[in-house]
């Protein structure tokens, strides 16, 4: 009784999961005049396929996509790279200002997005990184790094020292120890820092629709926004775009799922 | 192969003093052992000679040179951890072999990627490969070699760790107790093979433990410390034989030496104040001291021809030696009260002696066999 109960919550849970994204192919793959007359479609109308490709070809979805794959990617490796060497100094080492730089980095979680998109546009233009992908780059990983830096320090706390201390008496230099010892035992937590600087581009919207003003240099998250006019939004197409927008994510999380697993430390040290 | 010399070294934890202007010299070649109870301070000055904890004050030479601020890497030693400290995301075929790996790499291999590529071409390397296999076959590893240390028992754990600091020819070897979590059986044949390896390297041995078969058994000198302090460093047969002070008498010997307090009088001697013994040679020059005499130095007789009656209150049978835990008896007890004395008075006899608990018995020793020591500092009387 109580496995059947328990099959009925995750059912549940799947269903409301995965309505959005039932509703999302529905609408995509249903005409706009179905849409917006009377009498729900059901089902995906699979034989709308050719119709929703035709719209989408009007745009270019696939810079879009592109344009958001490097933001993404970018950012992530980015603030997995310093993210790591931030969270291993504050992990290992004792130094003045240590709390402060905790702090400092804690604040910029705080802060509103939007707070900052007037300064930052002025010093964009001063950089001349206004109208650019890398500056974009370069304010996301302001926000994912301190995300990523908790994520890794944590981590690396709970690694035991004498794993690290072992692999100086063996002559690995400080930065390899980091590389080939650290940072393998902590691959779960590298997955879920790059998941979460990862999404935090990948969804980037407000810094792209400001910062960015060339339609060549959207991410799919403007692109997207770009489908709503002032007097007639193609919700199919809409749809369609978001759906297609929606799979690059959902393959890249299923990707790294798999790395999130705990444990990596196990056998290391008595106890 | 360096000497080592410790001139004053101290080590502080905050207002903490772990380890009190500790004196001491390492020659070369020699297995040193460094024992003492939990917390006294000897990894702690492991630690300080491998370079993995500062010297607060003092200074520490190797072959003369200060390397108090030396890394690790130039000091040229290999450290087996007490708690193993294995690379969990490496086999064990990896983890014996990392030592020679990150000898053989170049500067530029250290960088991200390259490492990994260069990390298995120098796994295939022949050199490599045959040392590594060499050393697992020493340690009985050869079959685990491509396990992961999450899948091993603790004694293989150990065995790997000490593998891996084996592989590489450093100057000196640091143990922190390596033995401690293996079985009685593997402990003694790894005891052998750490004295075999010893001899066989001719290299510089410092081991730290608390168990005092181990020292005794592989050491060539001892130092024994408590509270960071230094208690005596002589060869084993000294350390037992000629304890410096009440310490290293009670932590020395199982059971440890018999200590008794003892009044010098005229007639003789006053042990634990009650009983009177005809004691007149090799007496002390003050009034009050403490008779030490070890289990085996003590004689069991029957009633009446010792000169110390005593009462059987333990007896741990094992086998090839029986050791008996008596109480002495005074002239009360014969009235029928049993004077009970805080300690026992433990005596070593050979074979299996038919004796009963609560059988009187009686004790007696030879009057060179005794050891005094003073009352208030516990340091040996000559």
């Amino acid at each position: 009784m109580l496995k059947v109960l328990r099959y009925l919550l995750i059912g549940l849970l799947v269903v409301l999961a995965g309505f959005p994204v039932y509703w999302m192919a529905t609408t995509a793959l249903s005409l706009n005049s179905e849409l917006y007359g009377t009498g729900q479609v059901i089902w995906p109308q699979l034989q709308n396929l050719p119709e929703l490709w035709r719209e989408l070809g009007q745009v270019p979805i696939g810079l879009w996509l592109f344009n958001t794959l490097l933001i993404a990617a970018g950012g992530t490796v980015l603030s997995l790279t310093l993210g790591s060497l931030a969270g291993y100094a504050l992990s290992r080492f004792r130094f003045h200002g240590k709390g402060l730089v905790g702090f400092l980095l804690f604040m910029t979680q705080v802060v509103p997005e939007a707070l900052i998109l007037v300064p930052l546009y002025a010093m964009f233009i001063t950089f001349g990184l206004l109208n650019s992908l890398i500056g974009l780059v370069l304010a996301n990983v302001g926000f994912s790094l301190p995300v990523a830096c908790f994520v890794l320090k944590g981590a690396m706390d709970a690694v035991p020292y004498e794993i690290e201390e072992s692999a100086i008496i063996d002559n690995c230099p400080r930065f390899s120890v980091l590389t080939m010892i650290i940072l393998p035992l902590i691959m779960p937590s590298i997955a879920a820092a790059a998941v979460v600087a990862f999404f935090a581009g990948w969804n980037e919207f407000l810094f792209a629709s400001t910062f960015l003003m060339d339609r060549g240099n959207w991410p799919a998250s403007v692109g997207l926004a770009s489908f709503v006019g002032q007097y007639e939004t193609p919700m199919s197409a809409v749809m369609g775009a978001a759906l297609v927008f929606s799979l690059p994510a959902v393959v890249f999380f299923l990707l790294i799922q798999r790395k999130i697993v705990a444990g990596l430390t196990a056998g290391a040290v008595k106890g | 192969m360096p000497a080592l010399t410790f001139k004053n070294v101290s080590k502080n934890f905050g207002d903490h003093s772990v380890i009190k202007a500790f004196n001491a010299d390492i020659h070369d070649g020699e297995f040193l052992v460094l024992l003492g109870p939990s917390g006294c301070g000897k990894s702690t000055l492991l630690r300080m000679i491998a370079g993995l904890s500062d010297i607060t004050s003092g200074d520490l030479r190797f072959d003369g040179q200060i390397a108090n601020d030396w890394e690790p890497k130039r000091r040229g030693v290999a450290f087996v951890f007490q708690t193993y400290a294995l690379y969990p995301h490496m086999t064990v075929r990896e983890n014996i072999a990392f030592p020679l790996i990150m000898d053989a790499f170049r500067k530029w291999y250290h960088l991200p990627v390259v490492n990994i590529i260069a990390r298995h071409r120098l796994m295939r390397r022949s050199d490599i490969a045959e040392r590594t296999l060499k050393m697992a076959r020493q340690l009985e590893l050869e079959p685990l070699l491509d396990r992961r240390p999450a899948s091993l028992s603790g004694g293989q754990r150990q065995r790997v760790a000490l593998a891996r600091a084996l592989v590489r020819d450093p100057s000196l070897y640091l143990l922190d107790e390596p033995l401690s979590n293996l079985d009685a059986k593997l402990r003694t044949q790894m005891r052998s093979e750490i004295s075999a390896l010893h001899n066989k390297v001719g290299k510089t041995f410092v081991y730290v433990t608390h168990d005092q078969v181990e020292a005794m058994t592989m050491a060539s000198r001892i130092i024994i410390m408590d509270k960071g302090v230094v208690q005596q460093v002589d060869t084993p047969d000294n350390v037992y034989d000629n304890p410096a002070n009440t310490f290293v008498a009670k932590f020395i010997g199982s059971p440890p030496m018999n200590l008794i307090p003892a009044s010098v009088r005229p007639s003789g001697l006053m042990l634990s104040g009650e009983i009177a013994v005809e004691h007149r040679e090799a007496l002390p020059s003050r009034r009050e001291a403490m008779f030490g005499i070890r289990p085996e130095k003590l004689e069991l007789k029957p009633v009446g021809e010792g000169r110390l009656p005593a009462r059987v209150a333990v007896i741990e049978r094992l086998g090839a030696e029986t050791v008996i835990g008596c109480r002495f008896i005074t002239g009360k007890d014969d009235a029928g009260e049993l004077l009970i004395e805080q300690d026992l008075v433990f005596v070593r006899v050979s074979g299996n002696p038919k004796m009963q608990i609560g059988e009187a018995c009686s004790l007696d020793y030879r009057s060179e066999d005794v050891l005094w020591f003073d009352v208030d500092t516990g340091q040996r009387l000559s």
